[in-house]
């Protein structure tokens, strides 16, 4: 089922949002994606991390997605880094060149960390130290 | 008729003149048109019972007259050759049309109103006149049976009997034929109505074919304008380079969808030649308006600043300033073509985020070396706005080959389910046998498409350049291949 997209939303530390996207990233699912994210960022948590261990196959679809989010994690001093990111993406961020802009991790704890490191000079997103 | 007319004052002493009443007149002669009978031509019915009239009675003359407003109509007239119609004139059927009694004159001329009348007093000379109403069952009486002779005579009340019931066989007929022209009126009723119902159908018919057959014309249409637009976002062919050999493939996975895939080859300044292929992260009209922008912004800022690197970054800023910014990105190889005197090409390439291009050349031994361009740093198109973009330079020489393509073949699948992927594509390549050319590269890919099990799921764009041995273009012959260039699988509208 390419059209299922599903996104489980954790909330570890205050405007900090841990998102486990189950789900292949289409051109059919891109959409959704990128609508509930936005929906997640919009909810006063600036700072992301999209869990993708649980993303089969992700297309140039699911990458306009991934930087449409963070272009909206920017626009409200936010961030977005991304944590098990499968081999194929991997290859297509890299490709692309996006991989020296889409925050990369192992793992979502090393995110969190790279997440709350990242975020102490920032004024008025004190709710991660 | 050439008797004076009875206009004159009555006699003293004749029996008084019926005069009808004008209600009564105008009913009755409202029922005379209802049966629709006067000036129809003679009916055998209604000649024979003149003719019986006048045998039973032993008379010259019978007629059947139907009175109108000023004028007695013969319908039949036995014994009356050539008259079809009288005047009105009051004593004998002008007169017994006003009562619903037979009226019997046995001598005209003892009858002081019956005396003036033109066929009493007119050479005709009547003596003797007897009619019977047609009276309607409605109490109209539409006119006579009436037997005429010219002497005097007697007849019996059963003769009286005998001309009513003329009269009424007379009334019978009219009735049949009445109903009759009331059957045929409705059964043209029912056969026009008929006829309306089956042209109603039909126009209903035909306004849902119409309409089948416009939608069909909007659906063509919308199928030719996709395959315009997808042809006028294509090169229409590929230009003749001097020394150098091309060749291009493109297929749009659906004839509905217009691809976001693109390439040109194009003439810069003096000698020099620029080429892109690129792929829009999408489909559809919005990715088409990405295409048309990214080739039309390559092909006009090459003029002014030919360094690829300077191309990308012009076409970044173009896609960021451009409404459908920060949505809308594309990858792109763009190079620059410098011949050299060796009959070879000074190419320089650069990337943005596009799958790399395959250099490539057949060694002395007959194998195939293959070697992926892929200029470390570009980034995808259109992004963010400090994308970097990288470039490198190397020598395209006589027997070699520049293959460019779109992820839709690295992301075919091959028969055992995985992508064909940047090594299946490697290997591909390593399998060609010399002499390999941009034609055999792109014939190749095609017919390796061809075989996979799903083919392409995605568009495919291919482009390939190779620069021929001198010996193979004798008199510095130019070989300049465009093969199948915008001419797309599924579009089949030419």
């Amino acid at each position: 089922m390419t059209d299922m997209l599903q996104l489980t939303v954790q909330h570890p530390r205050p405007g900090l949002a841990i998102a486990t996207v189950a789900g292949d990233v289409d051109l059919h699912t891109a959409d959704t994606l990128r609508r509930e994210a936005s929906d997640i960022i919009q909810r006063r948590c600036p700072h992301l991390i999209l869990d993708l261990s649980q993303v089969g196959f992700c297309d140039s679809a699911g990458l306009s997605a991934l930087i449409g989010l963070w272009h909206a994690t920017q626009a409200v001093g936010g961030a977005l880094r991304l944590a098990n990111v499968p081999d194929r993406l991997m290859r297509m961020l890299v490709l692309t060149g996006v991989d020296t802009i889409l925050s990369v991790h192992a793992t979502t704890e090393e995110a969190v960390s790279a997440m709350i490191a990242d975020s102490e000079p920032t004024e008025g997103h004190h709710i991660l130290s | 008729m050439t008797q004076p007319a009875s206009a004159t004052d009555p006699a003293p002493g004749r029996r008084p003149e019926l005069v009808p009443d004008p209600d009564a007149e105008a009913a009755r002669i409202a029922a005379v048109r209802r049966y629709d009978i006067l000036d129809t031509p003679p009916d055998g019915a209604f000649d024979r019972v003149a003719a019986m009239a006048a045998r039973l009675f032993d008379v010259p003359v019978a007629t059947v007259t139907i009175v109108d407003t000023d004028r007695i109509w013969f319908k039949a007239a036995h014994g009356l050759e050539g008259v079809a119609e009288i005047g009105r004139d009051p004593g004998l059927c002008g007169s017994a049309v006003l009562r619903d009694d037979t009226m019997v004159i046995p001598d005209t001329l003892k009858d002081p109103v019956a005396a003036d009348n033109p066929l009493v007093a007119g050479e005709m000379g009547v003596r003797f006149y007897a009619a019977a109403p047609i009276v309607t069952p409605d109490g109209h009486k539409l006119g006579t049976v009436n037997v005429l002779d010219t002497r005097p005579r007697s007849i019996t009340e059963e003769d009286t009997a005998t001309l009513a019931d003329l009269a009424a066989i007379v009334l019978d007929e009219m009735e049949l034929r009445l109903s009759a022209m009331r059957a045929l009126r409705d059964e043209q009723g029912r056969r026009e109505a008929e006829r309306r119902h089956a042209e109603a159908e039909r126009a209903r018919a035909e306004a849902e074919r119409a309409a089948r057959e416009k939608a069909e014309q909007d659906k063509a249409a919308i199928a030719a304008f996709a395959s315009t637009l997808q042809r006028t976002l294509l090169p229409p062919a590929l230009p003749v380079v001097p020394g150098l050999e091309l060749a291009c493939h493109y297929r749009t996975a659906s004839a509905h969808d217009v691809g976001g895939d693109f390439y040109d080859v194009f003439p810069l300044d003096s000698d020099r030649w620029a080429f892109f292929l690129g792929d829009v992260c999408g489909k559809g009209p919005e990715a088409a308006t990405v295409t048309a922008l990214a080739r039309h912004t390559l092909r006009a800022t090459a003029q002014i600043e030919a360094d690829p690197v300077a191309v990308l970054s012009a076409l970044n800023t173009m896609l960021l300033t451009d409404v459908t910014a920060g949505r809308r990105f594309c990858t792109v190889l763009f190079g620059l073509l410098e011949p050299r005197k060796d009959g070879g090409f000074t190419v320089t390439l650069a990337t943005g985020g596009h799958p790399p291009a395959y250099h490539v050349r057949p060694d002395d031994s007959g194998a195939v070396w293959v070697r992926a361009v892929r200029p470390q740093g570009g980034m995808l198109v259109g992004a963010f706005p400090q994308a970097p973009f990288a470039r490198t330079t190397f020598s395209l020489a006589a027997g070699e080959s520049l293959f460019l393509y779109t992820d839709g073949l690295t992301e075919a699948r091959t028969t055992e389910g995985a992508l064909l992927g940047e090594d299946g594509l490697t290997g591909f390549l390593h399998q060609r046998t010399a002499p390999v050319t941009a034609t055999s590269l792109v014939e190749d890919s095609v017919t390796l498409l061809a075989s996979l099990p799903d083919g392409a799921r995605d568009d495919v764009a291919l482009l390939a350049l190779s620069v021929p041995h001198p010996h193979a273009t004798p008199d510095g012959a130019v070989a300049a291949t465009a093969r199948t260039a915008a001419a797309p699988e599924h579009l089949g509208q030419e």
